[in-house]
């Protein structure tokens, strides 16, 4: 009888053992390792009415690649696939590796997007942009950088009842156009070219930004950027050309329970000076200097009743948005813009967003003494993802 | 003509006007200590700054520590704060 206990107890050992083996080897399966990818993104798509056309637009689809090699290594990138005019443009947002030194500072290495201010960093993306466009100053033709090429150290510590966040870069710096270079505009001379992907001089810029949360609660955040750098071609006459860059940027977001809602406001200023130059206008073959700074601002504020009980009205979202862009007086390419827009949003989720706005351009050129003022309607979806 | 050669200083007034208020409104609230908050409030606290706060359920446990990385280095967020917000995500999950 023994014997037969003892057959049977090793028998079903075996059985079982069998099946924690074979459940062992399933699980293992699915245990992730070390290396862990993510693929992330957003698109963006809708219709346009500008100046009396109408258009659907094909937006764009940004698929975001996170490479974590382990709890110390992080490569990001993203690619920017537009379709624009029937063709496909493909660019590259940023590729960059960050090694985790401590508890409060990582390295970063690579094509990041640049702590100078938030919109380019942490806002631009269409389903976290309340506004279907961009400010002026912050898309096309911007008023600072928005991406570089280089190294770049960044952490955030808390602090007793609040927070402080900085980061410091070196980086090739953005490039001067002095009105020789065929492949650019020769009546923009005195602008800066923030593409300079193989640096134009021995020079590196240099800049950081330091931003502070005082309240327990981290609704409101202060940050002040800066940025330093010989922009001139080395050799030519502008070699010591310099830009000094800098922004202020505000966020508050705070929870309104009187009003059940959120309220977010959101605000930057850029200024740009370069140094004092002389530029040779083909036009009348003779050099001029103009006073070169420029200025570029927005602020927005946004209000989502999220805490009301009905399904509907939790989801709307009203945002309304004021910016304006300035370029030098006395430059061939000066400009003087304002920029109305008025939106209402509604969140399908979280990062699924319809976004309906009513927006307002008026330009002005002291050169030729014009003024016009452009309308436009954006119905735009955009999604997270 | 006035208004476009004074409106960056008006911005900057303004700029300093509302963080003048918020100082104001926010005296009034409570102070607790950073380092005291659970994850949950600071899940709810941080990621609103720049969008609407995710359900834990978007990600898995797993997908949550990669972008918990990518969110460290995107908005400086303090280390210790990622891993109280990660925990809290995990769990309810």
């Amino acid at each position: 009888m023994k014997r037969i206990v003892i057959i049977i107890l090793f028998m079903l050992g075996n059985l079982f053992a069998q099946d924690i083996e074979t459940l062992t080897k399933k699980v293992n399966t699915v245990i992730p390792g070390q290396s862990r990818f993510l693929l992330r993104g957003y698109a963006h798509s809708g219709l346009e009415l500008i100046e009396g056309k109408t258009s659907f637009v094909g937006g764009s689809f940004n698929p975001i690649f996170l490479w974590q090699q382990s709890t110390k290594l992080l490569f990001e990138a993203e690619l920017e696939l537009e379709l624009e005019d029937a063709k496909t443009y493909l660019a590259l947002e940023y590729a960059n590796m960050s090694y985790f030194l401590s508890k409060y500072l990582s390295l970063r290495l690579g094509y990041f997007l640049l702590p100078f201010g938030t919109f380019g960093e942490r806002l631009h993306p269409r389903w976290i942009n309340r506004m279907p466009s961009t400010p002026l100053g912050f898309g096309h033709d911007p008023v600072g950088p928005i991406r570089d090429m280089g190294v770049e150290i960044r952490g955030g510590h808390n602090l007793r009842t609040g927070k402080i966040n900085y980061a410091l870069y070196i980086t090739n710096g953005p490039r001067l156009n002095d009105g020789s270079d065929p492949e650019l505009e020769t009546e923009e001379a005195g602008m800066l070219i923030y593409k300079n992907y193989s640096d134009n001089n021995t020079n590196k810029a240099v800049g950081g930004r330091i931003g502070l949360l005082p309240f327990s609660n981290s609704s409101l955040e202060i940050g002040i950027s800066g940025q330093y750098a010989k922009v001139g071609d080395t050799g030519t006459r502008y070699k010591n050309t310099a830009a000094l860059l800098s922004a202020v940027d505000v966020s508050y977001v705070r929870n309104i329970l009187f009003f059940k809602g959120v309220l977010d406001i959101k605000g930057q200023f850029n200024r740009v000076t370069v140094d004092n130059a002389d530029y040779y206008s083909n036009k009348d073959s003779a050099y001029y200097s103009f006073k070169n700074i420029s200025g570029s601002y927005y602020m927005q504020a946004s209000f989502r009743p999220a805490y009301v009980y009905n399904a509907f009205f939790k989801n709307i979202e009203f945002v309304g948005r004021y910016s304006s862009l300035s370029f030098p007086g006395n430059a061939l390419w000066n400009s003087e813009q304002t920029q109305w827009a008025a939106g209402i949003n509604y969140w399908l989720d979280w990062r699924t967003v319809l976004k309906i706005a009513y927006q307002v351009t008026e330009r002005k050129n002291n050169t030729d003494k014009t003024a016009s003022e452009n309308n436009a309607v954006f119905i735009h979806w955009a999604f997270g993802f | 003509m006035n208004f476009y050669k004074n409106r960056n200083v008006y911005a900057f007034l303004s700029i300093l006007l509302f963080v003048a208020s918020f100082f104001v409104i926010e005296s009034c609230s409570s102070k607790k200590l950073v380092a005291e908050k659970p994850g949950a409030l600071l899940w709810g606290e941080n990621c609103i700054r720049c969008h609407n706060a995710p359900s834990p359920s978007a990600f898995s446990d797993v997908q949550w520590e990669t972008i918990a990385m990518h969110m460290k280095v995107r908005a400086n967020l303090p280390e210790d704060d990622i891993i109280k917000i990660v925990e809290f995500l995990k769990m309810a999950n």
